[in-house]
């Protein structure tokens, strides 16, 4: 009655029932545990009953039925499609990721099954029947591994830069590139160079990487950046005169001069200068339309590091405590440029004067009004 | 000729009519928006090269029409063999190639001479700030001490400006993308929210020239237009003066007193007149970014010296007066436009009817049940349930603001 795989299956099935109840009872309910070994048991129950089902695919059954040019070749899908099945119902009580992770590997298994098992019906000769599975499959499983190989090498490479210092990161870079030059060179120059030592460099430089990502991860990333990030390095608002420890890093980037922006700011030899799109005259107040988000280039002509900072007005923080709102571009170096965006919600003549300056430098403004 | 053929011909008689109506119009004299009527030195330049480009284009299309109605004539199927058929003629191929091509070329020259022409900002001599939103312009003019501007000046509806001043319009938008067009004085430009793109107006005679938005802005597109108003240095440096001059409360007692405290607890919500103060002295400050999709709402300061109102949809004065500064000669223009809005001049019904229910006169997105996805701002004016006790109130106070 009981085939030998059922028997597997089955035996499966009530150790993950004898599980279960061992797992409630001394070690503790957890919802993850909990739905992980009912999961097992679910696949336990599915795989038993298919064996049974299918007597074991028994080949002289098949034989003395006539129907062996339906037998379907080994296939791994049906483990797979069992980790998936688990991973997504583990999942759904976990975390998203692990849900969407199995839900596509459940979705692969119903692609790479469905078109091999209709592949070997496609004729009897089990060569021919490969090459046609190979024709539909492989334009997908070849760029789809190779993304998923990319984006794990790229991954653990990220995670090994964001842990290692600066200094280290970039020996580190220099040895990795030049080690992947090398072997692209080898490669390129010697055609004949037989597959498997191909595979060996591939596959070392691969596990080295992902071991190294790995490794990284569970160190976290380098002081320095855990510091930054904690300062708000991304919502830099020090307007003063003094250098930001990281605010003001990388201030060099420049913005293009035909961004439609409002005005143009000059800090030539200590003189702030203005003008106005489309004006050919500098100006003495620039003008912002209320409500509307309005950019402004600040251009760096001046020997040293500074920054402009926009005075909006003030906020009364407490009773009789007002607070001076400032905007400002971070601290840029002679000959660069930034963009300062500003949005006025109040016209001028509610919260007093509106105007431009360089931080640290006293007698340098130009007025802003709000109409 | 058979019967059928007969039929045929009284059959396409038919559209004689409207096709004689779509010519005919074009002879309308009551055309604001005409595209061939430049009336200053950009349009005109426009309107250099419009004018033989149609002409060739005409004539272009006058050949082939001509040959294919002739083709189709002269070969029409009336039974007889199918004539023998080749293939290519290089001769005619190339030469059907090469005269579209220079005409292109030649047209291409000239078109590009002329953008080049229109984007010229080293002469501008002053300058407007221009900003659309649904569905009205918004006009603002920073400080220029050489026309008396020594204060920002913020209006909207009507684009004050001075005769044969080169005018350059920064344009933006605060929601999304309109574009402004006064066709007889230049071409469109388009106002982009986060852009600024320059767009320059001159005029060589005082008067009003009319635009509308030609970008589609949604629900009441069609209803936002604009009007610019060319005055004289002398009459220009005149409308400065009186849009510098402080803010008058209304006397105390008068039914325009009243109407201060309307405005003060209804429409100060959104609309700002400078000047403007509380009962407790401080300034009322209008808050349009709490209230409007695009932060933004016409400021009522001056509302009378303006023709215009609803983003230039209706005009704020009666037919008779409008007739009188629309009719005016170039010489009394100013003068007249000057004038503003008198009581007796002022377009009481649609001024009435707006008050009472905006979003029946204009449609706008004002109805807060539907209005879940802005977070409850409103896009235009929304309906303000106002008594018509307080309607006789607030306009007696607009009528104050000039």
């Amino acid at each position: 009655m009981f085939t030998t795989s059922s028997k597997f299956y089955l035996a499966l099935t009530v150790l993950t029932v004898v599980s279960f109840g061992v797992y409630m009872v001394f070690i503790g309910p957890s919802s993850i545990g909990a739905t992980a070994l009912v999961g097992l048991f679910a696949v336990g129950i599915l795989f038993s009953w298919l064996s049974l089902h299918t007597r074991d695919a028994d080949a002289d059954d098949e034989f003395a039925s006539g129907a062996n040019a339906d037998v379907p070749s080994r296939s791994i899908w049906p483990l797979v499609g069992a980790v998936g099945t688990v991973l997504a119902l583990v999942g759904t009580v976990t975390s998203p990721l692990f849900f969407i992770l199995g839900l596509v590997i459940v979705i692969a298994v119903f692609v790479e099954w469905g078109i091999q098992a209709w592949a070997d019906r496609a004729s009897s000769d089990p060569v021919y029947n490969a090459s046609v599975r190979a024709k539909i499959l492989h334009p997908i499983e070849f760029p789809v591994l190779a993304a998923v190989g990319l984006a794990v090498v790229i991954l653990s490479f990220a995670e090994i830069m964001l842990a290692v210092e600066r200094s280290a990161g970039a020996v580190l870079f220099i040895i990795v590139s030049s080690w992947v030059l090398a072997a692209g060179t080898v490669v390129a120059l010697r055609p004949t160079l037989r597959r498997g030592v191909v595979t060996v460099i591939a596959v070392v430089g691969t596990v080295a990487m992902v071991a190294g990502g790995l490794l990284a991860n569970s160190v976290g990333m380098r002081a320095e950046l855990v510091e930054a990030a904690e300062e708000g390095h991304y919502l830099h608002r020090k307007c003063g005169p003094e250098k930001d420890k990281y605010g003001d890093k990388l201030a060099l980037e420049t913005v293009s001069a035909r961004s439609a922006v409002i005005a143009i700011v000059e800090f030539v030899d200590g003189r702030l200068i203005a003008s106005e799109q489309g004006v050919p005259m500098p100006r003495e107040v620039i003008t912002i339309q209320r409500s509307n988000p309005s950019s402004i280039i600040f251009r760096n002509r001046t020997d040293g590091e500074f920054r402009l900072v926009a005075v909006t007005g003030k906020t009364e923080v407490s009773e009789g405590v007002f607070k001076v709102d400032e905007r400002c571009t971070q601290l840029i170096p002679s000959g660069a440029e930034q963009i300062l965006t500003l949005t006025m919600l109040k016209p001028t003549m509610q919260t007093g004067d509106f105007f431009l300056k360089i931080a640290g430098v006293d007698g340098q403004q130009v007025e802003l009004s709000v109409p | 000729m058979n019967v059928n053929r007969l039929s045929g011909v009284l059959r396409g008689l038919k559209f004689a009519p409207v096709a004689g109506l779509v010519a005919l119009s074009g002879c309308a004299k009551n055309a604001p928006q005409d595209t061939w009527a430049p009336a200053g030195p950009n349009a005109q330049t426009i309107d250099d090269l419009q004018k033989p480009v149609f002409a060739v284009a005409g004539i272009v299309g006058l050949i082939v029409i001509t040959a294919v109605a002739y083709a189709l004539f002269k070969f029409r199927d009336h039974g007889q063999p199918i004539p023998e058929q080749t293939h290519g003629k290089p001769v005619l191929e190339i030469t059907l190639t090469i005269i579209p091509a220079l005409i292109l070329t030649v047209i291409g020259v000239f078109t590009f001479r002329t953008v080049f022409d229109l984007s010229k900002t080293s002469d501008t001599e002053m300058i407007i700030n221009v900003t659309g939103q649904q569905w009205w312009w918004e006009y603002d003019y920073p400080v220029q001490n050489e026309f008396g501007i020594d204060k920002p000046i913020i209006t909207s509806g009507q684009l004050v400006f001075p005769v044969g001043t080169k005018v350059m319009l920064r344009q933006t938008s605060r929601d999304v993308i309109h574009s402004y067009w006064i066709p007889k004085l230049n071409g469109k430009r388009d106002a982009v929210p986060g852009r600024v793109h320059l767009n320059r107006l001159e005029a060589d005679e005082p008067g009003i020239y009319a635009g509308q938005c030609t970008e589609f802005c949604g629900l009441s597109h069609a209803n936002m237009r604009m009007e610019a108003v060319a005055l004289s240095r002398e009459d220009f440096a005149k409308w400065v003066s009186q849009q510098l001059t402080a803010y008058e409360a209304p006397a105390e007692g008068t039914l325009a007193e009243e109407g201060e405290t309307v405005f003060l607890n209804q429409c100060v919500r959104c609309h700002q007149v400078n000047g403007l103060q509380r009962p407790d002295g401080s300034p009322a400050i209008a808050a349009p970014d709490e209230n409007v999709v695009s932060g933004a709402a016409p400021n009522l300061t001056k509302f009378m010296t303006r023709n215009t109102f609803a983003g230039a949809m209706f005009d704020l004065v009666n037919p008779q007066c409008r007739a009188n500064v629309w009719g005016a000669t170039k010489e009394t223009f100013g003068e007249k436009y000057l004038v503003g809005v008198s009581a007796e001049c002022l377009n009481q019904t649609d001024l009435r009817s707006w008050l009472r229910n905006a979003p029946q006169m204009k449609p706008m997105y004002a109805n807060p049940a539907l209005l879940t996805g802005t977070g409850g701002k409103y896009r235009g004016m929304p309906y303000l349930g106002l008594t018509e006790n307080d309607i006789e109130k607030l306009v007696a106070y607009l009528l104050t603001l000039r």
